[in-house]
């Protein structure tokens, strides 16, 4: 297309045409006689005949939610989802605290320390889904895919609190030790020929 | 005398110093070369090989970092041989290293990651056999031998900087590691200096141990507040978790290692901030107090500013100001000052860095300020400087370093310093009246009494007389000693006359700033005192108990005056709530929004510059430039002092206490941190217990002239004589007396 069609103003020769529109009524005769013109006109039962017609054929189009949902994308960006480990159940997150760093409206918290194990354990992770703008930068910096975005979009309480659960947002174990976890499939992570793709440490010694 | 070599490095022209590396006249003209184990303040350790560079002609090639230029040569520090040299050398280090990275506390800050991505090595062609590799546990400090580089740099650093000695390679190969030297753990005195400069996450802080991450942690550059050093570090502070308080708290601190260096009190005793609400009650009673107080009692962990402002309100109150420790110190310094005719003293801690000859005298360094010990030790080590050790007591963190000790009797510092005067001032031109002083000394009785032999002296004039840069170094034993104006004035005299700077090495940290800063009253003992950090009847404190709280210095801005005379800047790391001295001068009368409107109002006759605390800078630069504060201007005086005789000197027998903190441990706030050990046992020889009657692990009742204490006392094989050392960071004892002190010991059943 070229750039004339938008540049040219001259909107009346475009096939715009103006609406031929009545006088609106100065004094009380003419309002009455407005009401009563379009009171009698009988186009309210216009309307009310496609709702008639349409209920009377159950030929339905609109999603009954909430007892039906629309399928989400894998990308969608809804509330976060803390994912394990399939070799071990465990928790992915290694507590690097680069998805607080990135968090643009600084609503991640995290705490670790050294576990008995000599291990870093995460000892505290909240993300305030009150602030979260849902940006999807935690998931994309993650280095363990550990947490993601799921398709979790309702989120209504009557708490602030409920929204920074960390137990929410991780996988449950009942979930995990059925092979339930959703892996997750947008940006970082596997991608079906990893395998081929692996540079190899040598081990010939 | 020095001879400048010209060269090239990749064309450009360049000149070298006499001594300078390669490596150092690279870096001093921009040019970069790569390097891993190079560590500005210690002598190369050539372990890494990265920074081979080749010269025109020369086969091979050659470590820039510990080979001199000689003139003419054609250096050039890139090719695809050398690329691939380092790459190669990059992919070995690599071998096995711990994939990590994501939990590691170096990763962000690690040269193994930098330098890695540096050479872009994404492919491993070398390999070795994984070997099973355990977590070294040693106190504050935790080594991980599988992510050891082998860099040596730790090793250098204890060896040549700090003088521990206490760690060392062990060699074989693919498995070496560093290990404790002559040890199954570690026993040194945990500076932590060692992780500092370690590269990767092999030597670590086990409080710091995941924590936190580089990435996640703000700097603040600040000055330590712990003794009178005054050295730079960076606080890292982080938010916690705890939404209900969302207050940062310190995480570590850090120092530029490269070209300085912290002890452990530094590094690891940083949590001695304080907390509080304001409370408007105590806040107005303490303004109440204020106006009908006789005297304001306190201590010299103040800033420059709060400081002056006691001298302000001094002036507008008429209170008195109490503090002995400063007060000593000033008087100590205007003896000094009538006989040099200036008001600072010439030496700093780089002059001893840079010594041939050092005298320490008066003070048991290694504890009283580590960094004059670490100065000294890198003097010994880099320029083979002759220590001599003037004490009482020997110490043993002393003895790697100096060269020689002379060991005299407590009390006698008066006599010692008129004999070193004598023996240094022997062939020297002075004035008529100090020469006639020198003259007068009845030698004999001075070195019968103070134990010192004309053979010791001549022995430290022979190895200093090839020496042209001397140090002497005085410390805190003199400040209080009943003779020390005489003693200051014989030291000014050895100052004025021959080659010797000097370094007085204050007390407190900031002992130096409140004695040019403020008029102090002797103390005394009267009613209505206000006490700031000190006792007093209504006490303001920023540690624990107090009538009002008040900030600590990691949570205030201001400056204070270390033993360089150097105006340092301090920066808040925490904030605090409560109310500070400030709020109390503006509820006074004073108009001041911020403690630091005060800093360019210092006064300008006691050396200081009408500079803004804003304009203060903090930092190191890249080639090593001390950037922080400014040093205080020299300041000429009458010097119209005479020299007094010696008196007679005193004799300390029997079992006589020391005040003296053990490593690491300054005073109250250094008491308050979680991780440093606080010993406070009475620490004495065996000979000391046959005197005493008591043996290890007695509960003894030290009785002093004028107050008792109760200890828990430990036998000390590193010790000798008669003199035990009394811990007195939890304020046993104060600066106002003598440090040594005649005592009778009880055992306590």
């Amino acid at each position: 297309m070229k750039m004339e069609a938008f540049n040219d103003r001259n909107v009346a020769d475009n096939g715009y045409f103006l609406v031929d529109i009545e006088d609106y009524p100065t004094d009380g005769w003419g309002k009455f006689k407005r009401v009563v013109k379009r009171s009698f006109r009988g186009e309210l039962f216009v309307g009310l005949w496609v709702v008639m017609r349409e209920m009377i054929r159950f030929d339905i189009h609109t999603v009954q939610y909430p007892q039906e949902k629309m399928p989400i994308g894998p990308r969608y960006r809804a509330v976060h989802q803390m994912k394990r480990l399939w070799e071990s159940d465990t928790e992915r997150c290694i507590g690097c605290g680069l998805c607080e760093k990135i968090c643009i409206s600084d609503c991640i918290r995290i705490d670790t320390k050294i576990d008995e194990n000599s291990r870093k354990e995460v000892s505290e992770y909240t993300i305030n889904l009150g602030r979260c703008i849902f940006c999807g930068y935690c998931a994309e910096v993650c280095p363990e895919l550990a947490i993601t975005h799921g398709g979790e979009y309702e989120n209504a309480s009557d708490q602030r609190e409920h929204f920074i659960l960390y137990e929410d947002m991780l996988t449950p174990i009942d979930t995990m030790k059925a092979g339930k976890q959703l892996e997750f499939e947008g940006f970082g992570s596997i991608t079906p020929h990893e395998d081929e793709r692996v540079k190899k440490t040598p081990l010939a010694y | 005398m020095s001879k400048i070599i010209n060269f090239k490095i990749d064309g450009k022209e360049v000149t070298a110093q006499k001594g300078e590396t390669i490596l150092q006249v690279a870096r001093k003209n921009d040019i970069y070369i790569p390097t891993m184990c190079y560590i500005s303040k210690t002598s190369p350790c050539a372990s890494c090989r990265i920074c081979s560079v080749e010269v025109e002609g020369v086969d091979g090639f050659i470590l820039s970092c510990n080979t001199p230029p000689t003139e003419g040569i054609e250096v050039k520090t890139n090719s695809q041989e050398l690329e691939l040299e380092r790459t190669n050398i990059m992919k070995l280090y690599d071998v096995n290293h711990p994939l990590e990275c994501g939990v590691c506390d170096k990763s962000g800050e690690c040269d193994l990651q930098n330098m890695t991505l540096e050479f872009g090595v994404s492919q491993q062609e070398f390999s070795a056999k994984d070997q099973h590799r355990t977590v070294k546990e040693w106190g504050v400090i935790n080594y991980d031998p599988a992510l050891c580089i082998m860099c040596e740099k730790c090793v250098h650093v204890c060896n040549e900087v700090i003088g521990d000695d206490a760690i060392d390679v062990k060699f074989g190969g693919y498995s070496s590691s560093i290990i404790p030297k002559n040890a199954d753990t570690l026993d040194c005195t945990f500076c932590g200096e060692c992780i500092a400069v370690c590269p990767v996450g092999a030597l670590v802080s086990s409080d710091f141990k995941y924590s936190a991450n580089a990435w996640e942690l703000s700097r603040i550059p600040s000055t330590c507040a712990h003794c009178s050093a005054g050295c730079s570090l960076e606080y890292e502070v982080k938010h916690g978790s705890d939404r209900t308080q969302n207050a940062n708290s310190i995480y570590r601190v850090k120092n530029n290692y490269e070209f300085t260096t912290l002890c452990g009190a530094g590094r690891f005793g940083f949590d001695f901030q304080n907390s509080a609400q304001k409370d408007e009650a105590a806040f107005n009673k303490a303004v109440e107090t204020l106006k009908s107080a006789n005297a304001i009692r306190f201590s010299s962990m103040i800033t420059n500013e709060e400081a002056h402002i006691l001298q302000l309100l001094k002036e507008k109150l008429g209170v008195k100001l109490f503090n002995e420790d400063a007060r000593l110190y000033g008087e100590f310094m205007s003896a000094y000052s009538s006989i040099s005719g200036k008001l600072h003293h010439s030496g700093s801690l780089d002059a001893i860095k840079q010594a041939d000859a050092a005298i320490v005298f008066g003070t048991r360094i290694a504890t009283d300020n580590p960094m004059v010990r670490y100065a000294l030790r890198t003097a010994s080590q880099h320029n083979g400087a002759k220590i001599v050790y003037a004490h009482p007591m020997e110490d043993a963190l002393m003895k790697n370093t100096a060269t020689q000790l002379m060991k005299y009797e407590a009390g006698s510092e008066e006599g010692v310093i008129a004999l070193l005067a004598n023996e240094l001032l022997q062939n020297v031109d002075i004035d008529e009246s100090s020469r006639a002083f020198l003259d007068d000394l009845d030698l004999g009785y001075l070195e019968a009494e103070s134990n010192i032999g004309d053979d010791e002296l001549k022995s430290m004039s022979k190895a200093f007389t090839r020496a042209h840069k001397r140090v002497l170094i005085v410390g805190s034993d003199l400040f209080a000693h009943s003779r020390a104006k005489n003693i200051a004035k014989l030291v000014a005299l050895i100052e004025k006359y021959t080659d010797f700077s000097l370094v007085v090495v204050p007390n407190e940290v900031n002992t130096a700033g409140v004695s040019l800063l403020c008029e102090l009253d002797r103390d005394e003992n009267i009613a209505d005192v206000v006490g700031y950090n000190a006792a007093g009847d209504f006490v303001l404190s920023s540690l624990k108990e107090a009538d009002l709280a008040m900030p600590a210095l990691n949570q205030v801005e201001g400056s204070v005056v270390n033993v360089d005379n150097q105006v340092l800047p301090l920066n808040v790391a925490l904030a605090f709530d409560g109310y500070n001295l400030n709020d109390l001068a503006n509820a006074l009368g004073m108009q001041k929004e911020n403690t630091i409107e005060y800093t360019k109002e210092l006064s300008t006759a006691k050396g200081f510059k009408a500079v803004a605390f804003d304009a203060l800078e903090n930092f190191y630069s890249v080639y090593g430039e001390d950037v922080r504060g400014y040093l205080l201007d020299e300041v000429t005086c009458e010097g119209d002092g005479k020299i007094e005789e010696v008196a007679e000197l005193p004799e300390f027998n029997g079992t006589v206490i020391y005040h003296c903190n053990p490593v690491l441990q300054f005073n109250q706030f250094t008491n308050k941190t979680k991780q440093l050990e606080k010993d406070t046992t009475l620490r004495g020889s065996a000979q000391f217990a046959a005197a005493a009657r008591i043996s290890d692990g007695d509960e003894v009742e030290i009785r002093f002239a004028s107050k008792t204490i109760k200890r828990l006392f430990k036998q000390d094989d590193e010790l000798k004589g008669t003199i035990a050392l009394n811990p007195s960071f939890d304020m046993t004892a104060d600066f106002s007396q003598y440090r040594f002190e005649k005592s009778k010991i009880v055992r306590v059943v």
